[in-house]
């Protein structure tokens, strides 16, 4: 047998790592366009936001002189400070709230409903408002909950209240409402998902068994839709962080969340200021990522 | 027992939060049939199609401008639709590398999926910035378009990675196995098996682009897309042309819907499912 | 004729194929016998080049084809799944190698056609050809999928656990087709399978495949009455292997086999001095139809079988828990010298 056997020189690769080789090198060349475009349209202007917070921001315009006058202005204001306080304020509780509000329904959609054809039916009523432009959805909650508005022509009619409630619409109140209703979708679809994926026969057993619905609650149901919970709180945070439209739109310009400040320092040209608050608010997101992502694994639960 | 109590809270629950999803809707709605001299509040002093009308531009000039819907829908239309092939094209192409293991796997993840983690407000900001100073013209056909598919790639790769974790590759095999080549293998088995996929990555990618504003805003230059358009209308007085509008954008998403509904009806009746293979 | 020379493969740390050398003539049926988990499925992805080897050569007639993209091998494969195509129909199926192959596809549509419906015909198809994949039977889809595989004259055919997903009847049928197909085209198969009776009926030869290596390759007949060592004739299930300290008799030591339908039992002490044979503790038995499976406890925790055909039954009525003496002819005894 040996005979026959083509002694193959130790230091040539083996047919397998060849193959192996050339799978990599094949993979390699699929990702890079997407990478390199990523690199070059996220990571570069991102890196940008840095580089130019520490420009000279003079009236006008900004000049590549690097100087940290920006970031001083930006941490001595009371005003941009606040804008700090807001935003994780009304993250906070829009986050809280979207799982109050969103908790619920998934465990009524994901696990009470049995059939099928109701729970796709319940889930496609979720998104289709997803389908009517966000800018619309902001702006709809105006005829709802302005002082001649729907809640209050109701309330009115209905001799609850006699005078309008001013509180409803330009304020803080109006901006948590509206976020909550536009984000909870994103909480309520990734809870259903993971509650979907619990078999109902454990709760049976658990039932038969002789345990209340609260143990059972405790025991089988939260503990694994927290992963849902996880990545619904992970979709909720980055976009209640990097929100201003709401905010511009409900709140009458008293709510300014560091999205308005990038937005409004954009507007009057003072790049300077806009990077530091671009900076500032790359620094929660990164914080809030890095913590969901030490307490769910993505890339496993996608 | 409990459940006895549960279940019917819970429906009537689920009720009133689909009344709190669709009231603002709702309102809106009825607010668009307001008259000519009605304002974006109630009462509606009487029924009418006249903000329809002013939207299109059949009414007689009036104290409202009219929105620049024309020209912004159609570049909202032809920015979305240039997103959703190139995203489409790199999420398959980026899948694809994923079901091969290799080193560095999963910081490229991470990467990819960050773009839809980034906030639309930063990654606009920093292209601004990027293009003011490389001296490059800010157009919504360049500078917004590339942050789009920042934006839409990533849901378009995860869409594909979740087809490509479901798909059977003993048919790549087999197709290769009689001689076929690599690249034929993956135009003739690969790609129709998984089109159903793609048609879901390019609807992702389409409608996500189509309505968004928070990149667009820094980076469109002087020509408006819709979504800025409507942004437009936020600093000043609304009035119901702006209800009329959301209704009718809405239908034209469901339009949307419908089609991507009807190719991808006729291409799963073509071909049963795949899992047709198991049940002998 | 395809040869394996040498042929590793590894996964990280553990060796799915080590060293295995192995020859499938010409024209010939080899059916591949071994556990699950053996690497039989490697052996094949290995042919076909759906992996690589570590190690080793393979070549099909003088040509080394390790190292080549599988789709330029001109190997068919069948896969235990059927792996059909499920956006086309039975004929599409068919005639897709045909069309779309590297080398020499054929364009004319009138002789795909003859071809198509060639193929079919060779596997009672005929008729079938505009049905969707999903809308035929598990045993019309093993069909298509040999269809579709032989119609490309192939040079050799993997079969890998092509039964596997059939039921029963269906199996045995399926047996008896694969082998005449087989005779009319003159090709090679390689059949790899779990089941030492599919393996013994469908084999021009068998080959055992334990532990990363062939342990035999011979006639099914020669095979199942002279396994080479203990590890064939493990995979047989017709053979009890123990250690021949347990006999009576100079048998020396080491594992020595005895088929389960050439042992006798007689009560305790009773066994004739001039056979070899161990005392065992009968167990339980098992009625199969025709034949009877009694279970004994050797000595040392060994399970032994005795197989009793009813017609001729030569063993007395057993009582569970009680001592037997279990014995057999000289030359009915296979001693294996080497490793286990």
């Amino acid at each position: 047998m040996t005979a026959l056997t083509t002694d193959t020189p130790s230091n040539t690769h083996s047919p397998a790592e060849l193959r192996e080789k050339k799978d990599r090198r094949r993979a390699i060349a699929l990702l890079t366009p997407g990478l390199l475009w990523m690199t070059l349209f996220m990571v570069l202007p991102m890196a940008m936001v840095i580089y130019v917070s520490f420009w000279t921001q003079t009236t006008f315009s900004v000049n590549s002189t690097l100087t940290t006058a920006s970031w001083e202005r930006f941490l001595s204001s009371a005003t941009y400070l606040g804008a700090i306080w807001t935003t994780l304020r009304i993250w906070v509780i829009v986050l809280i709230a979207t799982i109050v509000v969103g908790y619920p329904v998934a465990l009524f959609i994901g696990l009470f409903v049995r059939n099928k054809t109701l729970q796709t039916a319940l889930l496609v009523a979720c998104v289709i408002p997803f389908w009517t432009s966000f800018l619309i959805r902001v702006i709809a909650w105006r005829p709802m909950l302005g002082t001649e508005g729907a809640i209050n022509v109701i309330l009115m009619k209905l001799g609850i209240i006699h005078e309008p409630l001013t509180f409803l619409l330009f304020s803080e109140f109006s901006v948590l409402v509206g976020m909550t209703q536009i984000y909870c979708v994103f909480m309520v679809g990734p809870i259903t998902f993971m509650l979907g994926r619990i078999d109902i026969s454990v709760i049976e057993a658990a039932r038969d068994l002789g345990a209340s619905f609260g143990t059972i609650f405790r025991r089988i149901i939260l503990p694994l839709s927290l992963p849902g919970v996880m990545v619904g709180s992970i979709f909720v945070s980055v976009m209640v962080l990097g929100e201003f439209a709401t905010a511009a739109s409900l709140s009458g310009r008293k709510t300014n969340l560091l999205g308005n400040i990038i937005v409004s320092q954009v507007g009057s040209l003072k790049w300077a200021f806009a990077a530091v608050a671009g900076v500032v608010l790359t620094i929660i997101i990164t914080a809030v990522i890095a913590l969901a992502l030490r307490l769910v694994d993505l890339r496993k639960e996608m | 027992m409990e459940s006895r109590i549960l279940r019917p809270t819970l429906a009537l629950y689920t009720v009133l939060f689909l009344l709190f999803l669709y009231g603002p809707m709702i309102v809106l709605t009825i607010l668009s049939f307001q008259s000519a001299d009605g304002g974006p509040q109630f009462p509606i002093r009487e029924w009418s199609v006249y903000w329809y009308e002013h939207l299109l531009g059949f009414a007689e000039t009036s104290r409202v401008s009219q929105l620049p819907v024309g020209d912004s829908l159609l570049r909202s239309i032809v920015l979305a639709f240039m997103t959703t092939v190139v995203s489409t094209v790199l999420g398959v192409m980026s899948a694809e590398a994923f079901r091969t293991r290799f080193k560095g796997s999963g910081p490229a993840f991470y990467l990819i999926i960050l773009g839809m983690m980034v906030p639309g407000v930063l990654v606009g900001l920093g292209m601004a910035l990027l293009s003011n100073t490389l001296g490059i013209a800010r157009a919504w056909w360049g500078t917004s378009f590339v942050l789009h598919v920042v934006y839409t790639y990533p849901f378009a790769f995860l869409v594909m990675l979740a087809i490509f974790n479901r798909f059977d590759r003993t048919v790549e095999e087999a197709s290769l196995s009689l001689g076929v080549s690599p690249a034929q293998t993956f135009r003739r088995v690969t790609f129709p098996i998984i089109f159903p996929g793609v048609l879901s990555a390019m609807l992702f990618s389409f409608t996500l682009s189509y309505d968004e504003f928070a990149r667009t805003l820094f980076t469109a230059g002087r020509d408006l897309t819709l979504p800025l358009a409507i942004y437009g209308t936020f600093s000043v007085e609304i009035y119901p042309n702006i209800f009329a509008f959301g209704v009718l954008t809405t239908l034209f998403s469901f339009t949307l819907l419908v089609i991507y509904g009807l190719l991808m009806k006729r291409f799963t009746s073509k071909a049963s499912r795949y899992s047709g293979q198991e049940d002998a | 004729m395809l040869t394996l020379n040498q042929v590793s493969r590894r996964y990280g740390g553990a060796t799915a194929l080590d060293g295995v050398d192995f020859v499938v003539p010409e024209n010939t049926y080899m059916a591949l016998l071994g556990a699950s988990g053996a690497g039989k499925t490697t052996l094949l992805r290995l042919i076909a080049g759906f992996e690589e080897p570590d190690q080793g050569t393979i070549s099909l007639n003088g040509a080394r084809i390790d190292g080549q993209p599988s789709h330029l091998r001109d190997i068919g494969f069948v896969f235990q799944n059927f792996a059909l195509f499920p956006h086309l129909t039975v004929a599409e199926n068919v005639a897709f190698g045909l069309r779309h192959r590297a080398h020499a596809p054929l364009t004319n549509e009138a002789e795909i056609k003859d071809r198509t419906d060639a193929a079919l015909q060779l596997v009672s198809l005929t008729g079938f050809g505009h049905r969707g994949v999903s809308a035929i039977s598990g045993g019309q889809r093993q069909r298509v999928a040999l269809a579709r595989t032989l119609v490309c004259e192939p040079r050799i055919v993997l079969l890998d656990e092509p039964l596997g997903a059939l039921d029963a009847n269906l199996r045995s049928r399926m047996c008896d087709e694969l082998k005449a197909i087989r005779e009319r085209l003159g090709v090679s198969f390689l059949h790899v399978t779990g089941s030492e009776t599919e393996a013994l009926t469908m084999g021009d030869q068998v080959a055992v495949l334990a532990n990363g290596r062939i342990m035999q390759s011979d006639a099914p007949d020669t095979l199942f009455s002279h396994p080479g060592n203990a590890e064939a004739a493990r995979h047989l299930n017709a053979w009890n292997i123990f250690d021949a300290g347990l006999c009576r008799g100079d048998l020396g030591q080491g594992p020595i086999a005895v088929r389960f339908d050439q042992i006798d039992v007689s009560a305790k002490g009773t066994a004739p001095s001039a056979r070899p044979s161990l005392q065992a503790t009968y167990l339980t038995g098992e009625f199969n139809g025709p034949t009877a499976l009694s279970f004994f406890r050797a000595a040392d925790g060994t399970l032994l079988q005795v197989v009793d055909h009813l017609s001729q039954p030569r063993l007395p009525d057993l009582v569970e828990g009680q001592g037997y003496d279990l014995h057999f002819a000289a030359d009915a005894l296979r001693q294996f010298h080497g490793a286990a």
